[in-house]
């Protein structure tokens, strides 16, 4: 993905040209439906946030300031969009009490499969505080980048990882028994 | 409480970095297109019609100010008139008024439910004529 085809489409927008919105639309059309999913989990709902974003670039492209590139203005305004409608609308979760109860007597054993583990861990990503859940979902959804997580959620870099701190300490008070058992097939 | 440990860490990273990614159903691009094309043959917003709005909201302005100004005068007066009978338990024009009784209650009732009618009708007759 090129800033500069951004940056042109954009160009060629705000001359009146909505055809070339469908280039803006292409090429991040899956960044933001998945970060949409991993905030709600819903396919369908993922899919109309990121409607609703698109548009809204659409109607704020005259605010873009190119001192920054434009797919972190994106990914801020999708953010924050997100960020409102789970607050208007939260994404059904499990409590993180029903999560932390082994599925099976054999689970507690040691048995666990790797995926069960992962989607226990996942799961409680998504009933953490906002806070937290925010920090984590755009901190893993940006490969782990701080600054551009910050970024995305106006907030500076040292907030977001005093959150990644206290999100993940959360996670492994709340699932000792996932996050405790090493690994047979690391060992 | 647990010690928490790198191991643990780890783990979180690795089950959180590899989330399992989908893919836009193959419609999307197009529907998004289709709403941005529909956002951009709607007419703009209509602006507030601060030439209509704004002798009604100085005659409003206006009323509420002589209205306030009666109300305060009417309250003094009633203030002084009642002095002699001024009682430590409630204050004095509070009393006069309370005891003015139903009278007074229905007189102003009726000259809220007025001022709400006729704001109600001003309105309405102001977007049916913009329509």
């Amino acid at each position: 993905m090129s800033a500069s085809d951004d940056q042109a489409d954009v160009e060629r927008v705000l001359a009146g040209n909505i055809s070339a919105f469908e280039g803006i639309v292409q090429r991040w059309q899956s960044p933001l439906v998945n970060l949409a999913y991993r905030f709600c989990h819903d396919r369908g709902r993922a899919e109309d946030m990121a409607q609703e974003a698109f548009l809204r670039a659409y109607r704020g492209l005259g605010q873009w300031r190119k001192d920054a590139v434009f797919s972190t203005w994106l990914f801020a305004l999708a953010t924050n969009l997100y960020r409102s409608e789970l607050h208007r609308i939260p994404a059904r979760t499990v409590s993180l009490e029903d999560i932390a109860e082994p599925p099976d007597a054999r689970a507690s054993d040691g048995g666990l499969e790797d995926h069960d583990r992962d989607l226990a861990v996942r799961r409680a990503v998504g009933t953490l505080p906002p806070k937290y859940r925010e920090a984590l979902i755009l901190f893993y959804f940006h490969d782990m980048d701080v600054t551009t997580a910050a970024r995305s959620l106006g907030l500076p870099e040292g907030t977001i990882k005093a959150r990644l701190f206290r999100g993940r300490e959360i996670l492994r008070n709340k699932l000792p028994q996932f996050l405790a058992v090493p690994r047979l097939k690391e060992a | 409480m647990r010690h928490l440990s790198e191991h643990d860490d780890a783990e979180i990273n690795r089950i959180l970095s590899r989330e399992d990614e989908i893919l836009p159903s193959s419609g999307f691009a197009v529907s998004v297109m289709d709403a941005v094309r529909r956002e951009a043959a709607a007419p703009p917003p209509i602006p507030f019609p601060w030439k209509r709005a704004l002798p009604g909201l100085v005659v409003g302005v206006l009323v509420l100010a002589v209205v306030l100004v009666g109300g305060v005068v009417a309250f003094t007066q009633l203030d002084k008139a009642t002095a002699p009978q001024l009682s430590m338990s409630s204050p004095p024009a509070m009393s006069t008024i309370f005891s003015g009784g139903i009278e007074s209650a229905a007189i102003w009732t009726v000259l809220a439910l007025l001022v709400a009618f006729v704001s109600v009708k001003l309105s309405m007759h102001l977007t049916s004529s913009r329509v």
